[in-house]
C-alpha cells in the first residue's frame, strides 16, 4: 500500500489532538493533498479519504471543545481571584487605617486610654510619694530609736493601736502636730 | 530639723531590653530577696540602698527602667540625672545582648558625658541556657572601656559587688567636699540636683 510507503506524514493521523504540531498539520493537509489528487486522477481510495477527513473532522472537534472548556474555567478562575481580591482590599480598608496605625475597640474595656504624658505625670508622683515616705518612714525610726529628741509638744502616738482609743486631748495634740510633721517631710524633698 | 542621714547621694540607673533582669537585680540588692514571677516595669520605678563606702554613708537611689520600647519616651528622660547606669543584659539571651550597642548609644544621646557605665551579664546561674559566652560580655565592655560582671539575682552572685564597684567608682570621682545633708531629688532629667546641697534649719 502506498499509505505504508509514506508512514511518517501519515501517522500524524494516529496522534492525540493535543500531541499536534504545526508539523503534523502540515502533514495532515500533505496526505489529504495527495490523497485528492489520486481521486482526481484515478477515482480510487475515496473511502480512505471520507475516513481521514471524518478524523480530521473530529480532532477538530476535539480542540474546538477542550479550547472552550479552558475559556470557561480560566474565566471562573479569573472571577473568583477578582472576588479575593475585592475582599482584601476590603480588609484593608477597615482593618488597618494605616502602616504605622492602630484601630482601637472602643467596648474593650481594657483598650488604652491614657496619654504617655499622663502615665509619666503619675508615675511622677507615684515616685514622689514613695520618696516622701521613705523620708517620713526613716525619721519616724529615728524618732523610735530617740536618735531625734521630741519637740515640745509632740505626743508619742501608738501608730499599733485604732485609733478609736485616743482620747480627746491627745487627738487634739495629734492635729497640731500633723502640719509640723507634713512640712519637714516636703522640706526634705 | 537637722539631722544627717546619710554624707553623699548617688543616683543610679538600670537599663536594658525587657525580661533580662533589671528589677530582680535591684530588688536582690535592695531587700535581700528573689521573685520568679515576672511583672513588667511600667515605665519608672525606684529603691533606695544606704552603703558605707570609706567611712561615708552614700545613699543609693537607684532607678529601675521599663525595658519595654513603649515606655523609651518616659525612662530616657531619667538618663540625665543618673551618675551611674548599669546596662544589663541576659546570658540566656542572644537578642539582649546584640542590643547593647542600642542601650550604650541611648545613654551617649541622653545622659551627662561623665556617667559612670557598667555591663551586666544577669542569668549566670543558667549555664545551661548560655547563649552568650563570658569572653563576648568581657570584650564588649574592654571596647567601651567599661567595667563587667556577670550576675545572678536569683543565686545571689556579684549583685553586691557590682553596685559597690559602680559606687565606689563615682566616689572616686567626686570632689571632696563636707558632708551635708542632700536631698533625695525624684525629678526627672534633674542633672546635677542630686549634688545640690541643702542648709538644714
Amino acid at each position: 500500500m502506498e499509505l505504508r510507503e509514506d508512514a511518517s506524514p501519515a501517522s500524524a493521523f494516529e496522534k492525540d489532538a493535543f500531541q499536534l504540531t504545526v508539523e503534523d498539520v502540515y502533514d495532515i493537509s500533505y496526505v489529504i493533498g495527495r490523497d485528492l489528487l489520486k481521486i482526481s486522477s484515478s477515482g480510487e481510495e475515496v473511502s480512505d479519504l471520507q475516513f481521514r477527513i471524518v478524523r480530521v473532522l473530529e480532532l477538530f472537534e476535539t480542540v474546538v471543545k477542550q479550547y472552550n472548556l479552558s475559556v470557561e474555567e480560566l474565566r471562573l478562575e479569573r472571577d473568583n481571584l477578582k472576588t479575593e481580591l475585592d475582599r482584601i482590599l476590603g480588609e484593608n480598608c477597615t482593618e488597618n487605617v494605616g502602616p504605622d496605625q492602630l484601630v482601637i475597640d472602643l467596648k474593650d474595656p481594657n483598650r488604652p486610654r491614657f496619654t504617655m504624658q499622663e502615665l509619666k505625670e503619675v508615675l511622677q508622683e507615684r515616685n514622689q510619694l514613695k520618696a516622701q515616705l521613705m523620708v517620713s518612714q526613716e525619721e519616724l525610726q529615728m524618732y523610735k530609736s530617740g536618735r531625734l529628741p521630741m519637740e515640745p509638744g509632740m505626743v508619742e502616738i501608738d501608730l499599733e493601736s485604732p485609733p478609736a482609743t485616743d482620747n480627746g486631748s491627745a487627738a487634739g495634740d495629734d492635729a497640731r502636730e500633723e502640719p509640723k510633721d507634713e512640712r519637714t517631710a516636703i522640706s526634705k524633698l | 530639723m537637722a539631722k544627717k542621714t546619710y554624707d553623699l547621694l548617688f543616683k543610679l540607673l538600670l537599663i536594658g531590653d525587657s525580661g533580662v533582669g533589671k528589677t530582680c537585680v535591684l530588688f536582690r540588692f535592695s531587700d535581700d530577696a528573689f521573685n520568679t514571677t515576672f511583672i513588667s516595669t511600667i515605665g519608672i520605678d525606684f529603691k533606695i540602698k544606704t552603703v558605707e563606702l570609706q567611712g561615708k554613708k552614700i545613699k543609693l537611689q537607684i532607678w529601675d527602667t521599663a525595658g519595654q520600647e513603649r515606655f523609651h519616651t518616659i525612662t530616657t528622660s531619667y538618663y540625665r540625672g543618673a551618675m551611674g547606669i548599669m546596662l544589663v543584659y541576659d546570658i540566656t539571651n542572644a537578642k539582649s545582648f546584640e542590643n547593647i550597642s542600642k542601650w550604650l548609644r541611648n545613654i551617649d544621646e541622653h545622659a551627662n558625658e561623665d556617667v559612670e557605665r557598667m555591663l551586666l551579664g544577669n542569668k549566670c546561674d543558667m549555664e545551661d541556657k548560655r547563649v552568650v559566652p563570658k569572653a563576648k560580655g568581657e570584650q564588649i565592655a574592654r571596647e567601651h572601656g567599661i567595667r563587667f560582671f556577670e550576675t545572678s539575682a536569683k543565686a545571689n552572685i556579684n549583685i553586691e559587688k557590682a553596685f559597690l564597684t559602680l559606687a565606689e567608682d563615682i566616689l572616686r570621682k567626686t570632689p571632696v567636699k563636707e558632708p551635708n545633708s542632700e536631698n533625695v531629688d525624684i525629678s526627672s532629667g534633674g542633672g546635677v540636683t542630686g549634688w545640690k546641697s541643702k542648709c538644714c534649719s
